[in-house]
């Protein structure tokens, strides 16, 4: 009974389907394989290309198409980006009230006598909205009314790699499918010669932490719906590239010859499996074709470039940013950027520079050109890191702060999300998020609600459980910041 | 419509659609476990279930006399609430819930209406009453009556409308069988011989062949290893390299070996505790540390800890009960009446487990330390040692007598320690060596040397373990426990005045007072799946009640027993298996098949699937005769993409791939980097072996397809196929085809086929003729020298055809 249907079964379903329709494996039909689930065949002339949602989905209209995640990976400081918090600077240097902090998780301060620790940079309020962006985001404060910051958001778990483990798939439990693999998942995607989920990386900063492939893995859905990583060094994509001494004519006669040659036993076998991997060749060949022109930019005018500070092939986050806009405009669902170097335990004020250095200007360029592309309106771009850091000194090689989960800031632009717009608040010291709390599973549950995605009813059978992005507890979409 | 429904339902509501379609069966009665309990399971039980803190209108449906004390009134509809709730058009009554996202389908109220007419029998849940012998059914076809196991799958293929498919050609079925067994392709000569074989155990001659050859562990092996999550790295946070192999080693043995699954049981989980326990067992306890660890600068020890005690008991109760007692961390069991008292007593039972020093002494070197470890040589080479030591002695007595010197001092060797110390002595005496005595003590410190370190389980006083509630590591309130299995099951016998791990490896595979039915079902059917692709119970993880009761459940039942009061002995299981006509049979089916059967619950034919990641390197490398077959030992690191590691840290990595003729070592010895598996294993579904895997996904996808076309291992083996081909075989272009197709596919091109590729080569040797520079490239992926004395052009040209072969569906699919 109830059989996860994602594993072997939806291809013994497929397999049953395609008998019933009985096929050749004309033009049609093929295209109709790459359109992806064989239920979507029944639209064959008319199936756009891409991979197919699920049947069912999106629950209702959706108001965007796309994700691009922004995500600063290490946790950076609130307390030098949204979150303002003048009593904080006020007690600096004093001891952290013990109210604040007694029987509370804590990372490497453990054991250490806890002091306050101020702003290490000014704030001011920026556009019609009154956001409030400190000094180190001077791009920032030029895109105040595109963006709504949340100084509200909590998440459980306090050491990098489970941090991120959760802000990507909503347990710790590794194994488990990431938002981008659910989301591709449930609605598909629109194009076949890319992945519908493609992450992006650059380093620069504190003693980059590490990232694990499991942040944007598949779990328990299909492999086809994983996360796959573009390198800016090397091949773009594992196993992209012809064999050396192999030109792309070489290329296409030998996939095809396989093509030919596994028809001939499909015609025998008649076994769908078979068709599925003719179209695998195929669509593997285009991604061949099509990857180094998504990663050529010489077709990208200089002020662009100059725009995002990108000088392509060098693997910044400026570069990453532009590949993100390439990557949208070519119906990729879900792009999600790491950029690892926010890990300011100490020396902050000059690492918290380099970092807001190489992301500021880029993402301002990545959103106004989204804007003047007419593609903010249904793109989300979500910024933040894994969790926060504390309102305590920590001098690990120079001031700076330790990791904190009870109170962080991240911010939303694009789609419905009310720009110029702060939601929620911590409390005077900036420790507890105190004002209209947002966990992680309440931003997964929007997220999904901007895709037409109702989260209580998009789960899927694993191990005998429902299971669901936003997990068992329950989750709210945050209404308040969208129009 | 109903092809349409029979279409898109799972199996079982399949089978109860036919229950309640077909007029012959309708007769029957319903079976609460196969026909019932399941719809209850998924629809209700979530609310009317095991959770008691979170049941709702304090109705219980899983207990028949909860049950029936009102909601459910035997064969009466009208006086059963459930009932008259469950067809309630008011949306306020209506169960279930709308809100739940559940909704019964007209057969499953139809099945709970004739349940409840019938008198709402309840069974004891089938995975945990012991199981019972059965007679086989008498069937009256000649070819089906050999083995019980054919008697059982041939009735119920009957029962079901299906037949038999015809047994497979010979070639199809050694390849089967061979793939199955060992996980690598049968050579032309051993497809020769069994073709040629005409006496009725010709297959059974094959398969004893295979399951003594030391392939056959190392198929084996790449199963367990996917149950008990090994991993070279820690796998969190630096993801370091960890020191772990010879328990790979281990499982290799224990399979090649036949150890009874008992022992081997107790060996992984207790075999510290084990009186005079071996080196091997000790190398065995090294399952107790294959767990996800970190050092991670910052962690809270207490938060650890109790991350891995329940990664344990997800581990432990998924590996032999096939229970997710892990949904029980937070609160009781949604659907299985495991509590949450019963999550933190079984990780009670490894509450002894020296681990926490790696907290402070985790380094980030590679590898990095996780004490306890010992160093170890491997099973075979403590072998060659013991009898090179004893050839030195005899020598050293017979020099003795001969040159009436003094003799060198011999020292007893008993372990590690002392051999290490007869090194040394040996060493220093080296000048008075005699040649025949140095080449001996050198052998000898070569193989010491070659010792491994390995995590094993060293147990020191146990920590308190406490209930945390809704799993919470900062909540203190939760009461203590002491190590205990799930009390519905019973009790375990505590051999002193804590139940330990071995009490709990002894539970496990005693069949009379403990778990063993359970264990042996739950490890018979995972057998069961590797043969006919889909276990006899299809949740091989899962035998709890949202799992799939089997349909051969009788059959399930026997197989259980046979294996356990056979000594657990997995070979003799294996050979079983494989020796029916069920096996044998062809896996060619109609569409009308699929359609009735698209699971192939009824096994009226054999499977057709892709082979794992592992053997589709395995086979490349052995069709191209590069395959290097050296067993055991240290894991080996293919090509890998250039940066494919750039995300680690402490310390960042860079790759080194083998240089020798380790490259070419099978898929079972690949390292395995936890959070950046080689990216031809992740292609095909290998799991990154953080959590337990019973059965790995089954991909068809484009990123597969590029790792056969370009990754260099698979080039390089084109190459050297190629090569092969090319000295091989007579010399026309025909004759070097059809010996390319034996050697990768065990049979002749047809006409067609052979049209195709012989395009493909004349294309490629005209380019390359005209481009040896090109050509040249091309031959030079990969370590293995080309022949000085080939035509370069023509190596290529016969490179690009082997890469068409390499890449076939066929070539890849055990059929």
């Amino acid at each position: 009974m109830n059989p996860s249907p994602f594993d072997l079964s939806v291809e013994q379903s497929r397999r049953s389907f395609l008998s019933n329709v009985g096929f050749g494996l004309g033009s049609t039909a093929l295209a109709s394989l790459l359109a992806g689930d064989a239920l979507a065949a029944d639209s064959q002339a008319s199936a756009p290309a891409g991979i197919a949602a699920q049947p069912g989905l999106p629950h209702f209209p959706s108001r965007i198409k796309r994700v691009i995640f922004l995500c600063m990976s290490g946790g950076p400081s609130q307390f030098e980006t949204f979150d303002n918090k003048p009593e904080l600077s006020r007690m600096d240097g004093q001891p952290m009230p013990e109210s604040f902090t007694a029987g509370q998780p804590i990372a490497q301060l453990q054991g250490q006598e806890l002091r306050c620790l101020g702003a290490m940079t000014k704030f001011k309020k920026y556009g019609a909205g009154g956001v409030e962006i400190s000094d180190f985001l001077p791009w920032h404060a030029k895109m105040a009314d595109d963006i709504c910051v949340i100084r509200s958001m909590t998440t459980e778990q306090i050491n990098h790699d489970p941090a991120h483990t959760f802000m990507n798939t909503g347990t710790v439990i590794s194994g488990r499918p990431s938002m981008g693999a659910w989301v591709n998942y449930g609605l598909g995607c629109e194009t076949n010669e890319l992945p519908g989920f493609v992450v992006l990386s650059s380093v620069g900063g504190r003693n980059p932490q590490p990232i694990a492939s499991r942040q944007w893995g598949t779990g328990f859905l299909p492999s086809r719906y994983q996360g796959v990583e573009f390198s800016s060094t090397g091949d773009p994509v594992s196993y992209v590239r012809n064999p050396p001494g192999v030109s792309v004519g070489q290329q296409r006669q030998i996939v095809d010859a396989v093509a030919q040659l596994n028809r001939g036993r499909l015609d025998k076998l008649q076994d769908p499996e078979i068709a599925t991997r003719i179209s695998a060749y195929e669509m593997a060949y285009r991604m061949q074709m099509s990857v180094p022109e998504l990663t050529d930019m010489s077709d990208e005018p200089q002020s662009v470039l100059d725009m995002y500070g990108a000088t392509p092939g060098d693997g910044s986050y400026a570069s990453n940013c532009l590949l993100a806009r390439r990557l949208a405009e070519r119906g990729v669902r879900f792009i999600h950027l790491y950029h690892r170097g926010w890990d300011h335990h100490g020396d902050l004020k000059k690492f918290m520079g380099v970092c807001t250095g190489l992301t500021d200007k880029p993402t301002y360029a990545l959103v106004q050109d989204l804007k003047q592309r007419g593609m903010l309106e249904d793109t989300l771009i979500v910024w933040g890191g894994e969790f926060g850091r504390t309102p305590m000194f920590q001098g690990k090689g120079g001031v700076g702060r330790d990791h904190h989960i009870k109170g962080f800031s991240m911010w939303m632009a694009g789609g419905p999300v009310k720009g110029g717009t702060t939601y929620g608040a911590t409390d005077e010291l900036g420790y507890n998020a105190v004002q209209d709390v947002v966990h992680v599973r309440d931003l997964h549950a929007t997220m999904l609600h901007l895709l037409g995605i109702d989260h209580n009813h998009f789960s899927v059978k694993f191990q005998g459980l429902d299971m669901k992005l936003t997990g068992v507890e329950p989750a709210r979409v945050v209404k308040e910041v969208l129009a | 419509m109903k092809r349409y429904f029979l279409f898109v339902c799972s199996s079982l509501t399949l089978f109860t659609a036919m229950l309640v379609a077909s007029p012959a069966l309708a007769q029957k009665k319903l079976d609460y476990n196969r026909d019932v309990r399941p719809i209850l399971s998924e629809n209700c039980f979530f609310c009317h279930g095991p959770d008691g803190e979170h049941r709702q209108a304090d109705l219980r449906l899983d207990v028949e006399e909860a049950a029936k004390d009102y909601a459910i009134v035997p064969g009466d509809l009208d006086g059963s609430d459930v009932f008259q709730r469950i067809i309630s058009t008011d949306a306020d009554m209506q169960m279930p819930p709308a809100e739940s996202g559940k909704k019964l389908k007209p057969e499953e109220v139809a099945v709970l209406k004739r349940w409840i007419e019938e008198g709402a029998q309840y069974d004891p849940y089938w995975a945990y009453v012991k199981p019972q012998p059965h007679d086989a059914p008498q069937v009256d076809d000649q070819a089906w009556s050999q083995t019980d196991i054919d008697r059982f799958l041939l009735e119920k293929m009957q029962s079901a409308g299906l037949t038999p498919s015809p047994p497979a050609d010979k070639v199809t079925l050694i390849r089967r069988v061979t793939f199955d067994l060992t996980g690598l392709p049968p050579t032309p000569a051993e497809v020769a011989e069994f073709v040629a074989d005409d006496s009725p155990q010709a297959l059974e001659k094959v398969v004893d062949r295979l399951l003594a050859s030391k392939q056959f562990g190392e198929r084996m092996a790449i199963y367990w290893l996917d149950l008990v999550r090994y991993a070279d790295t820690v796998g969190y946070h630096g993801d370091q390299d960890h020191n772990i192999s010879p328990y790979r080693d281990y499982v290799l043995d224990a399979f090649n070996s036949n150890l009874p699954f008992d022992q081997f049981t107790r060996d992984q989980l207790a075999g510290d505790l084990l009186p005079d326990s071996t080196i091997d067992q000790k190398i065995a306890t090294g399952y107790n540390r294959l767990l996800q660890t970190t050092h991670e600068g910052g962690l809270q020890q207490k938060e650890y800890l109790a991350i891995y005690a329940a990664d344990r008991v997800r581990n432990v109760s998924v590996v032999w009960m096939g229970a997710t007692v892990g949904c029980a961390q937070c609160h009781d069991h949604k659907y299985d009446p495991y509590t949450i008292k019963d999550f933190y007593s079984l990780g009670a039972f490894f509450a002894d487990v020296d681990e926490a020093k790696h907290f402070t002494m985790g380094s980030n070197a590679l590898p990095t330390k996780r004490p306890p470890e010992i160093k170890v040589n491997t099973r075979r080479e403590r072998a060659e040692i013991a009898r090179l030591e004893a050839e030195l002695s005899q020598l050293r007595q017979q020099q003795e007598v001969e040159q009436q010197e003094a003799a060198t001092t011999e020292v007893s060797v008993e372990d590690t320690a002392a051999k290490d110390q007869a090194q040394k002595s040996a060493e220093e005496q080296q000048p008075s060596l005699s040649p025949a005595e140095k080449r001996l003590v050198d052998a000898i410190k070569r193989l010491n040397d070659s010792a491994r370190l390995t995590m094993v389980t060293e147990s020191i006083a146990p920590r308190e373990m406490r209930v945390l509630p809704r799993g919470n590591w900062l909540d203190d309130s939760g009461e203590i426990v002491t190590a205990a299995v799930p009390q519905f099951l019973g009790k375990v016998n505590a051999s002193g005045d804590r139940a330990t791990r071995l009490d709990l490896a002894n539970w496990f595979v005693d069949a009379e007072n403990g778990a063993g039915g359970l264990t042996a079902r739950v490890m018979v059917n995972r057998l069961w799946y590797l043969f006919y692709g889909v276990g006899l119970s299809k949740s091989l993880d899962d035998f709890g009640g949202q799992g799939e009761p089997p349909v051969h459940p009788e059959l399930l039942d026997n197989l259980a027993i046979d294996f356990y009061s056979h000594g657990w002995n997995i070979k003799r299981m294996v050979k079983q298996m494989v020796l029916t006509a069920a096996y044998r049979q062809s896996s060619q089916t109609t569409a009308e098949v699929r359609t009735a059967d698209p699971y192939n619950r009824y096994y009226s034919h054999q499977s057709r699937h892709r082979l794992p990641a592992e053997m589709v390197r395995d086979n490349a490398l052995a069709v191209s005769g590069l395959l290097n077959l050296e067993y055991g030992g240290p894991s080996v690191r293919p090509y890998q993409p250039e940066g494919y590691y750039r995300h680690l840290n402490f310390p960042q990595r860079k790759y080194h791939s083998d240089k020798n003729a380790q490259q070419w070592r099978r898929g079972v010895y690949v390292h395995w980097q936890r959070q950046f598996l080689h990216p031809m294993l992740k292609a095909f579904d290998a799991p990154s072996r953080e959590e337990c895997t019973a059965q790995r996904p089954q991909s068809n996808t484009p990123l597969a397809a590029l790792v056969l076309l370009n990754d260099p291992t698979f080039v390089e083996a084109a190459r050297a196929f190629a090569s092969r081909i090319l000295s091989e075989a007579p010399p026309t272009d025909e004759q070097r085809i059809t010996h390319a197709y034996q050697l990768a596919l065990s049979r002749d091109p047809e006409q067609q086929e052979l049209e195709i590729v012989t395009a493909v080569l004349a294309d490629n040797r005209e380019i390359y003729q005209d481009d040896t520079d090109a050509a040249a490239q091309l031959l030079h992926v990969g370590l293995k020298p080309t022949d000085k004395k080939a035509d370069v052009a023509e190596l290529a040209a016969w490179t690009q055809v082997a890469r068409v072969i390499l890449n076939l569906d066929e070539t890849i699919t055990r059929n």
